[in-house]
């Protein structure tokens, strides 16, 4: 145990001294709050007003609508053009408008569904759907009239609306758009932990490989305390890292809360925390998502410190034989996408108790509710597979490395690698 | 001096080879003793049985006196393995104090006796260096520091001079030499024979996983000696070979090496030559080196080739 402590604590402190991993715990959450900040002021400073010209030929639209409209929703401006302006026609760029509508003769009972906003440049469906919006306004205006329906009755044709919303009957506090998002960044940070830091151990046993120095340790130390060693003292790194971004989440959300700032972004984000909160049940997220953290991470590094004692210093051999590992943590997010949008289904049962998925599958079906979604049953069955699941390949791993430590020259395959495992020692 | 080390009847097979076979020998404590054999002879296998990185597939290991328990003697080995390294980003104090610790010692021990050690051979002025700063010779010595930091009974060194100028060479034989003369025991496993000459007491010789022989250097040369002599003494005429109890293998103007006939002494060879009359300046035995027996002994193989090249 006591040799077990000394790696862990040389794994740790020569990586958490480092000035890489200083930086990158600073930098993640600036880069992301930047981007979060950045786009919102992109979105707020550069919009453009696109000029549209409208030739309508159904005689439906007046100029002074279309202007109320353009008041409401500035993001373009709808012009009346006379029909005549072929100018228009040819060259809407030359003549002052980004683009034009030709609207049709319209019967106002059947409307028309191939209208075209024609322009030079291309425009996304967000920017046509908006100029649709905004004349189909007016065009119900134009519907109620023919109807003689008058504005309180089109108050309430607009108003009255049947919402479907998902409610759990067992967990009250259960919010499946918050689910939703919760369970997505859970499941994604999961996702990069395994691939960054179950990297990070394959690294570590290659270096002392290559560095020549795995010898001088296996006579002091049993492999598998190597092994273990360095596996928990990177888990502790990745912990570390962890609690310091929370911690930075809560003091950004502290400072943000007390200043008072009326910035819109910011206050933004300290009502969605609040949400958060209060909204879910967080003791329960904040243990499995530290369960599953821990689980996946023995799981998955196991498999980078077997992979990593098996090859020499050739990184390309590294990737090549790390390729199907890798491989099952992508499948895992490929099944959690499916999870999140149905977390009762097959995929999500089994995705969330087979132990290589379970992980980041799991961590994204808790947020809609435990017992109500995820049955106290799945969750302890998959809590005790991904326990026996990490035993297992912790197993495994260590049986490969104690042979792959000391050898040297080809890369052996997979298969060799399982006659390691395998035979007698 | 009571025996340290004892291995019996060792075999360890790997999948195509057998790398290990059957070896038997003892080392007595504050012995300097000699693991010989050519590249691939099966050597650093035998001593990863030794230290507990491997496990036997027979035979038994007996340490002190007790079978020998890998988990716990390994406090009282240091092995520097022929492929040895450091972590290169850590400074020289540290990495020492980590390999002494890895050993079992304590934090204050380890500390007391890392600081002795650089004390003694002048490094105390590296401590707070990193490794990747340090010339190969440098942390030849921080390697070999480590190896001996925890006061270990047996050091078993595994080709230590490869890599190293003479002036490190030399110090590192000094320091071996005082170590054993503290009481420790040594064992020095390398494929170059002359330096065996030079430090070890008594060797085991193998080749192809097999001990051919063992013994004290001395006694060895005695078994294989051809009663060669070197002779002080002017080229012989052939009139003098021709009633000569010897016969003559180089020649040279002022000395003769000479092989003695069977059943004559060197007594017969100077009375000889003192009734001839020949003035002789010297008159010395030529006994063969380890090199010579080993090509002796394992013919002309490509084992053996390796050893005349070298």
């Amino acid at each position: 145990m006591y040799k077990t402590f000394i790696i862990i604590q040389r794994e740790y402190l020569t990586r958490v001294r480092k000035k890489t991993f200083i930086i990158s715990t600073l930098l993640f959450p600036l880069l992301y709050f930047g981007l979060i900040f950045g786009m919102g002021y992109l979105a707020e400073n550069s919009k453009q007003v696109l000029n549209i010209a409208l030739i309508d030929e159904s005689g439906y639209f007046k100029q002074t609508e279309l202007d109320q409209e353009n008041a409401i929703d500035p993001s373009s401006k709808v012009s009346l053009v006379s029909s005549k302006a072929t100018d228009v026609l040819r060259d809407p760029e030359a003549a002052g408008f980004d683009g034009f509508i030709r609207m049709p003769a319209l019967d106002w009972q059947k409307g028309n569904d191939s209208i075209f906003l024609e322009s030079k440049k291309s425009y996304g469906s967000g920017t046509t759907s908006a100029v649709q919006a905004k004349l189909n306004r007016i065009w119900n205006r134009i519907k109620n009239d023919s109807l003689s329906i008058d504005e309180s009755q089109q108050a309430i044709l607009q108003m009255s609306q049947l919402s479907i919303r998902p409610k759990n009957m067992e967990d009250a506090s259960a919010n499946a758009n918050l689910a939703e998002v919760i369970g997505y960044i859970a499941g994604l940070l999961i996702y990069f932990i395994l691939l960054i830091y179950g990297s990070q151990v394959m690294m570590g046993v290659m270096e002392e490989k290559t560095n020549r120095i795995a010898e001088v340790l296996v006579s002091s130390v049993r492999p598998f305390q190597m092994m273990m060693g360095k596996i928990i003292g990177i888990g502790a790194v990745a912990l570390t890292q962890f609690l310091l971004w929370i911690g930075f989440v809560f003091l950004i959300y502290n400072v943000t809360k007390a200043s008072g700032n009326n910035m819109s972004a910011a206050s933004e984000i300290v009502g969605t925390m609040q949400e958060v909160i209060t909204g879910i049940n967080m003791p329960l997220i904040l243990f499995c998502f530290g369960f599953y953290f821990l689980g996946g991470f023995f799981f998955y590094a196991s498999l980078y410190a077997a992979i990593g004692s098996a090859v020499n210093e050739d990184l390309r051999e590294a990737q090549s034989l790390s390729f199907p590992v890798t491989m099952l943590v992508i499948i895992s997010i490929a099944l959690m996408t499916t999870a999140i949008a149905n977390p009762t289904g097959p995929i999500a049962v089994w995705g969330s108790l087979i132990p290589f998925s379970s992980p980041i599958v799991m961590m994204a079906r808790i947020p809609y509710g435990v017992p109500g979604t995820v049955p106290w049953w799945q969750l302890g069955l998959s809590m005790l597979l991904l326990i026996l699941g990490f035993l297992g390949t912790v197993w495994f791993a260590a049986k490969i490395y104690r042979t792959g430590i000391l050898m040297y020259g080809k890369k052996p395959s997979w298969g060799e690698m399982l006659k390691w495992v395998f035979r007698k020692s | 001096m009571s025996e340290l080390l004892r291995v019996e009847h060792l075999k360890k097979y790997f999948a195509n080879q057998k790398a290990v076979d059957d070896i038997s020998f003892s080392v007595s404590e504050g012995e300097i003793f000699g693991l010989l054999g050519p590249n691939g002879a099966g050597k650093t296998t035998l001593i990863r049985m030794i230290t507990g990185i491997f496990y036997p597939d027979s035979g038994s290991i007996t340490f002190q006196g007790k079978p020998f328990d890998p988990i716990h003697d390994v406090r009282h080995i240091g092995y520097m393995p022929e492929e040895r390294g450091l972590y290169k980003k850590m400074k020289i104090g540290e990495h020492a104090l980590y390999l002494a610790q890895l050993k079992g010692l304590s934090r204050t021990d380890a500390l007391h006796q890392v600081k002795q050690w650089f004390e003694r051979l002048e490094m105390q002025s590296w401590w707070n260096k990193k490794v990747e700063d340090l010339s190969k010779g440098m942390s030849q010595k921080l390697q070999f520091v480590s190896t001996v930091l925890h006061e270990p009974k047996l050091i078993i060194l595994d080709e230590p001079f490869s890599g190293l100028d003479p002036v490190n060479s030399n110090l590192i034989k000094d320091e071996i030499h005082r170590l054993a003369k503290n009481g420790s025991t040594i064992l020095f496993s390398t494929h170059r024979m002359e330096q065996v000459e030079e430090i070890c007491e008594k060797i085991i010789l193998v080749n192809k996983g097999e001990k051919i022989l063992d013994g004290t250097v001395g006694a060895i040369k005695q078994q294989f000696k051809q009663n060669h002599f070197r002779i002080g003494i002017p080229a012989p005429t052939e009139e003098l070979l021709r009633h000569a109890p010897f016969d003559l293998i180089r020649t040279s103007e002022q000395q003769q090496i000479v092989q003695i006939r069977e059943g004559k002494s060197t007594n017969d060879v100077l009375r000889y030559l003192l009734d001839q009359s020949i003035p002789i300046h010297s008159f010395e035995e030529l006994l063969p080196s380890l090199n010579e027996i080993f090509i002796r002994l394992v013919g002309d193989t490509p084992a053996a080739r390796q050893f005349q090249i070298a």
